[in-house]
């Protein structure tokens, strides 16, 4: 039963992330707008990997399969997440902005 | 919704539209690249494919179904092909010449009882303690001590293993519907895996062990009688080690020879019933189990479709188990309908793997990247003796499995993560190796973990 609400609550996520980012990734270029889903599609399915990977293997104890999971998974999660934003404008604008009016 | 953006999805929309002929051009694209794919994964025809053309079995429909246990969790999520069985293979165990039937008195432990291994192995292996004769090494510790007494005092006997089958034969349905009453039997007796095989006649033992103090003595004439049972089918049951006794232990500390005991008592019940049960329909059948054995298992286990040979020499793993199982056997003239060897790629595995091999601490197991010739067959040829010498003499533990505790098939939990894992593992030497990497990457295999550990220890008992 929790496994159904657990895959329920992630694909609710998944469909809010989509709406909450349509206004900014739709974008006038159609490979911007490709690529912004794109990373989008995988940050979730990594974040969601390492989520799932170091719960179990912290459930079960192994140290170092934990450990492991936790930077890597999370730490490319972060990476991406970081490119995402900045495509999608939400940082790197304001220095941008302060460039030009210099 | 800024603005410029909804303008741009008003843009965009005709874009994605797409005429008729684009349309028709995308779909032929389609079905030709489908089209190649399937020719390409058609040829050329492997050995797998062709064992399966002959016998018309697939790893989904190997054997009779089970009732109790379902065959999707059979192999896990292993990539398992059907495996020949002929005069030139025994599964994925290539035959170059007459298999010699094999005298239980040359087997590692009956070497050690004999001196064959120096006078510290034969202690290890055979001590009166308290008036009775002891398999030290085992015995040593109080656990396996409970285990053992009760398989070489209750459960040994000629009389408990074998028997006169009934009178009347009951009448019994197809063998297909037989095999399934088999299989369901050994689930419901607790059971964690079972396959039915054609008896390989050369897995009997030429000769069996009766006179343990005539081994002692060296005295192999006397201890030995010929074993002449020639049956058509045998049937191998398998009971698990425990996944997390064994990822508390060292694989060679206290518990080690206990979690053996645990399948080799288990299993030895179950066989015994089993045949009972078929002596009871009016068929012959005799229990082979860790304490009265007329044939060496991996032979039956491979005919059983329950596994390949592994790179240890003389331990199959499982597709899910892994090598973390113990098993017992029941040969027997019982119409049934057999399994099939199975491939599920270990032999590409195990050849470059070696975990086991850079883990063993007696160094027994072999680091060659490829087999040789061994008794008719070829296997990696680990050393037995040094493994034999190891587990009798060992003053950290109570015997060894280091290699299971190790092995990246034995050593997991079962999640989506592993069940992917043995995906790989089992699709050749490339991913193989892949899997590998991953495995020591997040530690898997050679950790502890203290917070299963559930047994005492007693370190003063474990000094030879």
């Amino acid at each position: 039963m929790f496994d159904v609400v657990l895959i329920f609550v992630v694909g609710m996520l998944f469909l809010a992330g989509i709406l909450a980012l349509r206004p900014y990734a739709n974008k006038g270029d159609k490979k911007k707008t490709i690529l912004n889903w794109f990373l989008y599609g995988i940050w979730f399915l990594i974040t969601c990997v390492g989520l799932s990977f170091v719960v179990l293997n912290s459930r079960v104890g192994h140290v170092k399969a934990t450990s492991t999971g936790v930077f890597l998974f999370f730490g490319l999660s972060i990476i991406i997440g970081v490119l995402l934003a900045r495509l999608l404008g939400f940082i790197g604008n304001k220095q941008k902005q302060q460039n030009l009016t210099t | 919704m800024p603005k410029s953006s909804k303008q741009g999805n008003e843009q965009q929309e005709p874009k994605l539209q797409m005429s008729r002929r684009n349309f028709l051009k995308a779909g032929t694209a389609s079905f030709a690249a489908m089209g190649m794919m399937a020719a390409l994964k058609a040829t050329p025809v492997s050995a797998a494919e062709a064992a399966e053309a002959a016998t018309g079995a697939s790893a989904a429909n190997n054997g009779a179904k089970s009732k109790l246990h379902s065959d999707g969790d059979r192999y896990g999520g292993a990539s398992v092909k059907i495996a020949p069985y002929n005069d030139q293979w025994l599964g994925t165990s290539k035959l170059v010449g007459q298999v010699q039937n094999f005298n239980e008195a040359d087997m590692g432990f009956m070497l050690a009882m004999r001196g064959k291994l120096g006078p510290l192995a034969k202690d290890g292996a055979f001590r009166i303690v308290d008036n009775q004769p002891s398999q030290y090494f085992v015995e040593k510790y109080p656990v396996s001590y409970a285990e053992q007494h009760l398989l070489m005092n209750q459960l040994a006997g000629e009389d408990v293993v074998d028997g006169t089958p009934a009178a009347r034969k009951l009448p019994i349905p197809d063998p297909e519907q037989m095999s399934q009453n088999i299989k369901d039997l050994a689930y419901f007796l607790r059971a964690d895996e079972v396959g039915i095989g054609k008896m390989p006649p050369y897995a009997y033992y030429s000769h069996k062990v009766y006179d343990n103090m005539a081994i002692l003595k060296d005295d192999v004439e006397a201890a030995v009688k010929p074993v002449t049972e020639r049956m058509p089918y045998v049937i191998v049951v398998m009971v698990d080690q425990n996944l997390k006794t064994m990822l508390a232990s060292t694989g060679y500390d206290s518990i080690s020879a206990s979690q053996s005991m645990l399948g080799y008592h288990s299993t030895a019940v179950i066989s015994i019933i089993i045949a009972n049960y078929i002596r009871r329909l009016g068929y012959h059948a005799r229990a082979s189990h860790f304490s009265n054995y007329i044939a060496v298992m991996d032979p039956c286990i491979i005919a059983a479709g329950l596994g390949e040979l592994s790179r240890t020499g003389d331990c199959t793993v499982h597709p899910h188990l892994g090598i973390r199982e113990k098993c017992a056997a029941v040969t027997t003239d019982l119409p049934l309908a057999p399994d099939q060897p199975i491939d599920f790629g270990l032999q590409d595995f195990c050849r470059v793997c070696k975990k086991c091999a850079d883990n063993c601490p007696s160094g027994a197991i072999t680091h060659d990247t490829e087999q040789v010739e061994y008794n008719g067959y070829l296997r990696w040829n680990s050393d037995m003796k040094k493994c034999a010498v190891f587990r009798t003499t060992n003053d950290e533990g109570s015997s060894c499995g280091r290699c299971m505790k190790v092995c990246p098939w034995s050593s997991k939990e079962d999640t989506w993560f592993h069940t992917a894992g043995t995906w790989i593992g089992s699709r050749g030497q490339g991913s193989s190796k892949l899997l590998k990497s991953i495995d020591d990457m997040f530690g898997y295999g050679d950790e502890q973990i203290e917070r299963y550990k559930w047994w005492l220890e007693w370190p003063e008992l474990l000094k030879n």
